[in-house]
């Protein structure tokens, strides 16, 4: 397939950013003109004064938009790290949660919910969030310890390593809910792992926000490392690259950076494996462009699929990861049958 | 770049593979390792590009052991063109041999119009010119091949290692791949199959078996019916080209009566 080229791409990505956040934010149980939504916000934004007191103001700068940009972080971050994932496995299947972090997020919310902050003293205090947290780093360190362990680190073993402890993250999160789980805790483990932005505040923002802009900016100067990883660990060795240290480094940029995404949000699944693929359809495998690309689709398609989470039942709030798997699969498909896009030769 | 190998033993798991190899590649020659499969060829090439690691002796690089230089600092004087290429992810061909330059540049460093000249010349020496906006995905196996060989190229090294680079190839491009790097008149060495060709493109050859130098000199002096016989277990007569005399193999296969002898 002919690629377009970098800026036009980078530059229709924007305006369609643009376009979707004034979408995002003017649908819902209260509509708002999209023209009345880009005024307050560039309103806001600038602190001018437009129009004096539109009444959708606050329902714009206190809820919706809070939520939009949570969606651009939220979406940016599982993409980068989707791609960076790719990159270090050589694998075009893997995600960031391969590192066992959505498990190990899992089972710390799980313990959270089910056996109430109070029992878990200092941690307890410091909600879910900080449980999920700690559940996933954990998880990521067993994860690349195992995959370490007495040898160099290999792809196959880190994938191996990573299905090991997700499964016993995972069975060890629904045997504590087997065993001391009630209706209304399993319902809200269960919403907790479908993922959900609602939670999003100005406040709740700042954790996300930062990670993502750090590791982004780091990540973008790192384009021939990972340009050479994907070459297969000799050819990488012999460009002159020291594969296993970078290897590690970029391994905890994106434990620490997707184990904080997950305990804002909870498990959004698919983002952090299709975007990169629909990326690399757009631009190539080249990370000098691709990392730049895969942050912008993924903060679009996340904040228009949090816009329909929202938006498609009235009044109900259905769980996002529905609809990453829901309106992702069909596309991923399309793009893995149109014969342009070979992401594998096999 | 010359290198020089001084005992060098490789253990791959508990099993020992190379056994105490001494050998060099000096003087912008080029040096020919042959055997069979199973020789430890391999092995002991993966050992020079720091993919293994030697478990006794040193590997030099112009009289500094590998393991004193920066992985980066060897990469800029010394490539590598290996057996398999795995290309999972679609880069252009100009993509895959600009990598060739990584070494020579600095992390944020943009590539030159110097590096686009390198590459462009790579392409060039390695018939690939028309190729250069192809996607990798796209070529067959002999083109991959020449493509990792533009990035060898582009690295602009003085000391190339080849793992049998024409092994997916046709016969005009093994004799065209093996004459670019002949006329590149750096340092190689070289995992070859085919005699023949061996026997006319390198300066000096080492027959190793089961992980040991069986013999080792110049073409004309080790490729015998007696050493082809001891290493690789067949009969055959050699025949000289009567234009060229270039060296000419003829295998006999086992059973069947050589020819007159009896």
């Amino acid at each position: 397939m002919k690629k377009m080229s970098f800026p036009i791409t980078i530059a229709c990505l924007f305006i369609l950013l643009i376009l979707t956040v004034g979408i995002c934010v003017s649908v819902g149980t209260m509509k708002i003109p999209i023209l009345e939504t880009y005024t307050v916000l560039i309103e806001k934004i600038f602190q001018l004064e437009l129009v004096a007191n539109s009444t959708a103001s606050g329902v714009i700068w206190q809820i919706r938009f809070p939520r939009v940009l949570m969606g651009i972080v939220i979406g940016a971050g599982l993409a980068l790290c989707g791609v960076v994932m790719q990159a270090i496995v050589q694998n075009p299947l893997a995600d960031p949660y391969l590192l066992g972090i959505s498990s190990g997020g899992y089972l710390g919310a799980t313990l959270f919910i089910i056996l109430g902050g109070s029992s878990l003293g200092f941690l307890g205090a410091m909600g879910i969030s900080a449980t999920a947290f700690l559940g996933a780093l954990a998880a990521a360190v067993a994860v690349l310890t195992l995959a370490s362990y007495k040898s160099n680190m290999t792809t196959t073993k880190l994938i191996l390593s990573g299905t090991i402890i997700n499964a016993a993250c995972t069975a060890a999160a629904n045997f504590v809910m087997a065993i001391s789980g009630t209706d209304s805790t399993i319902a809200r483990i269960t919403f907790w792992t479908m993922g959900s932005l609602s939670s999003a505040k100005w406040e709740s923002l700042l954790v996300p926000l930062c990670a993502v802009v750090m590791a982004s900016t780091f990540l973008m100067t790192q384009y021939r490392p990972l340009n050479a990883m994907l070459q297969g660990d000799e050819t990488a060795i012999t460009l002159g690259i020291n594969i296993h240290f970078y290897r590690r480094l970029y391994m905890v940029v994106v434990a620490l950076l997707t184990g904080i995404l997950v305990s804002t949000t909870g498990i959004i699944g698919f983002v952090g494996l299709i975007i990169p693929h629909i990326a690399r359809a757009l631009i190539g495998a080249n990370h000098r462009r691709l990392i730049p690309v895969s942050i912008l689709t993924g903060a679009i398609f996340l904040t228009g699929v949090d816009a329909l989470a929202r938006t498609i039942i009235e009044n109900v709030e259905l769980p996002i990861g529905i609809f990453t798997a829901l309106v992702g699969a069909p596309f991923f498909a399309y793009i893995m049958i149109k014969k342009s896009y070979n992401f594998s030769n096999e | 770049m010359d290198l020089r190998l001084d005992g060098v033993e490789i253990d791959i798991g508990t099993k020992k593979i190379i056994h105490g190899i001494d050998l060099s590649v000096l003087q912008n020659s080029f040096v020919a390792l042959l055997g069979p499969n199973g020789s430890g060829k391999s092995t002991l090439l993966k050992a020079i590009y720091r993919v293994l690691r030697p478990s006794q002796g040193v590997i030099y690089l112009n009289d500094l052991s590998i393991d004193q230089i920066p992985v980066r600092k060897i990469a800029q004087n010394l490539s590598v063109v290996s057996q398999f290429q795995s290309n999972h992810f679609d880069f252009t061909v100009e993509e895959v041999v600009m990598m060739g330059r990584t070494p020579h540049l600095k992390k944020l460093e943009k590539e030159s119009k110097k590096d686009y000249e390198i590459v462009e010349d790579a392409l060039h020496k390695t018939g690939l010119s028309e190729y250069k906006n192809r996607n990798i995905l796209s070529l067959s196996g002999g083109e991959k091949q020449r493509v990792a060989l533009a990035r060898a190229i582009a690295q602009c090294p003085s000391l190339m290692i080849l793992d049998e680079p024409s092994n997916h190839l046709d016969i005009k491009y093994q004799l065209e791949i093996l004459s670019i790097i002949k006329n590149l008149n750096i340092n190689v060495l070289a995992a070859l199959h085919d005699i023949t060709l061996a026997a006319q493109f390198s300066d000096y050859i080492y027959f190793l078996k089961e992980g040991e130098v069986v013999c080792h000199g110049i073409p004309e002096k080790v490729i015998t019916k007696e050493t082809l016989k001891e290493i690789y277990e067949v009969d055959c007569e050699i025949f000289h080209d009567p234009r060229t005399k270039s060296m000419c193999i003829s295998y006999y296969r086992k059973g069947v009566m050589i020819g007159g002898a009896t």
